[in-house]
């Protein structure tokens, strides 16, 4: 299981059957480059593998005004 | 992924310039290009005096930390528009910010100069957005002139150069798309006004903020909700999925072919400017709007309170 910290809409997900960071995206329905996705601190590219328990914060990039 | 320049892990990944970088070459391409949109633009120089604005997002945040980096006399300007449960969070970011970094900031209040948006919104019968943004372009130009800065920076990136070109094009707007650009020269009654982020995207912003430990305030507007450009923006961002560096090439293009078309028809048929009567500022009437909706905003209260 994966849980992702969704902003700045500050939801959580869990998601399962999820191993890369590329999966998590296209279940958020986001392109690479419209997010960035943070693991204890660390930026993570798409072609990244996730491990069972992984908490990932991802932001979405798009300012909205 | 390696990093492109020292084969480590990379952390960010660029598609349209075929590239990663890890973390410490990251912020070097960033610089990079900032120094590069500075030189190419002829925006500005080390012994110029800088107002960059500030409105507590990463882009403008970003940008004056890294300017402030680069040795260039900054100072920040942030608009407290009085709207409640959010301005007072953005203010509190730009200025924890600006003491966190030692950086000079001021800091303009739109309730004290008498006219929260808030009121804007309750009385003006206009998108709450657009007389928003006028304002604030208002007291950006007109505070650079009378504190003497030589040049006004804002933080606008690539992707909103490309939604607000993007816009003009679909209505065809002459006057806009004579003119946009990220180095605006100075005129009559106008300081000059660049915007060094151009080259960047909102996303390559984004991983500088976060590298560099910017705490942004990340809350959207209140008030700015289906805004059209973050339609547009959606947009773009589908295409350069598909075709990356496709946003930069549909700029670049228009600085080159399309600008200066129309800055000659705009020559030819745009309105002449003279100072407002009111505050100075140049228009093109006796009245500027941003005193004429200043005025009705007094009026619709004044009524609203006989009532």
């Amino acid at each position: 299981m994966i849980t992702v910290n969704l902003e700045p809409d500050g939801e959580q997900i869990e998601m399962s059957n999820t191993r890369s960071v590329v999966a998590v995206l296209n279940k958020l329905k986001l392109r690479s480059t419209m997010a960035i996705v943070v693991r204890d601190g660390e930026l993570l590219t798409a072609d990244r593998m996730l491990k069972n328990g992984d908490t990932l914060m991802v932001r979405k990039v798009t300012s909205a005004g | 992924m390696k990093c492109i320049r020292c084969k480590k892990t990379a952390c960010v990944a660029l598609p349209s310039h075929h590239s990663g970088f890890c973390k410490d070459c990251f912020p070097l391409f960033f610089t990079k290009q900032v120094e590069t949109a500075i030189r190419r633009e002829k925006m500005f120089t080390h012994d110029e005096r800088i107002l960059v604005a500030l409105s507590g997002g990463k882009d403008s945040l970003a940008l004056m930390l890294e300017l402030k980096l680069q040795g260039y006399d900054v100072t920040g300007l942030h608009i407290d528009l009085g709207i409640p449960n959010s301005s007072e969070k953005a203010r509190k970011k730009v200025e924890g910010f600006c003491e966190l970094h030692d950086l000079n900031l001021r800091v303009f209040e739109m309730e004290k100069w008498g006219l929260p948006i808030p009121d804007v919104k309750q009385h003006v019968k206009r998108p709450v957005c657009a007389v928003c943004g006028k304002m604030k372009r208002h007291h950006f130009n007109r505070i650079a002139r009378e504190e003497g800065f030589d040049v006004l920076a804002t933080g606008h990136n690539l992707d909103d150069e490309v939604a607000r070109l993007f816009a003009n094009t679909l209505r065809w707007d002459t006057a806009y798309l004579s003119d946009q650009g990220p180095t605006l020269p100075a005129s009559d009654g106008f300081v000059r006004k660049v915007k060094p982020l151009f080259r960047l995207s909102e996303f390559e912003t984004a991983n500088y903020a976060f590298l560099k430990g910017i705490e942004i305030h990340s809350d959207p507007c209140p008030y700015a909700s289906g805004a059209s450009f973050t339609h547009h923006k959606e947009l773009w961002g589908e295409l350069e999925y598909r075709s990356p560096g496709q946003k930069f090439q549909f700029y670049q293009s228009f600085l080159k072919k399309g600008k200066p078309a129309f800055a000659n028809l705009e020559k030819e048929i745009g309105d002449e400017l003279k100072p407002c009567e009111e505050c100075g500022s140049p228009t093109s009437a006796e009245t500027c709007s941003v005193c004429r909706i200043k005025a009705a905003v007094k009026v619709s209260k004044a009524k609203a309170e006989a009532e």
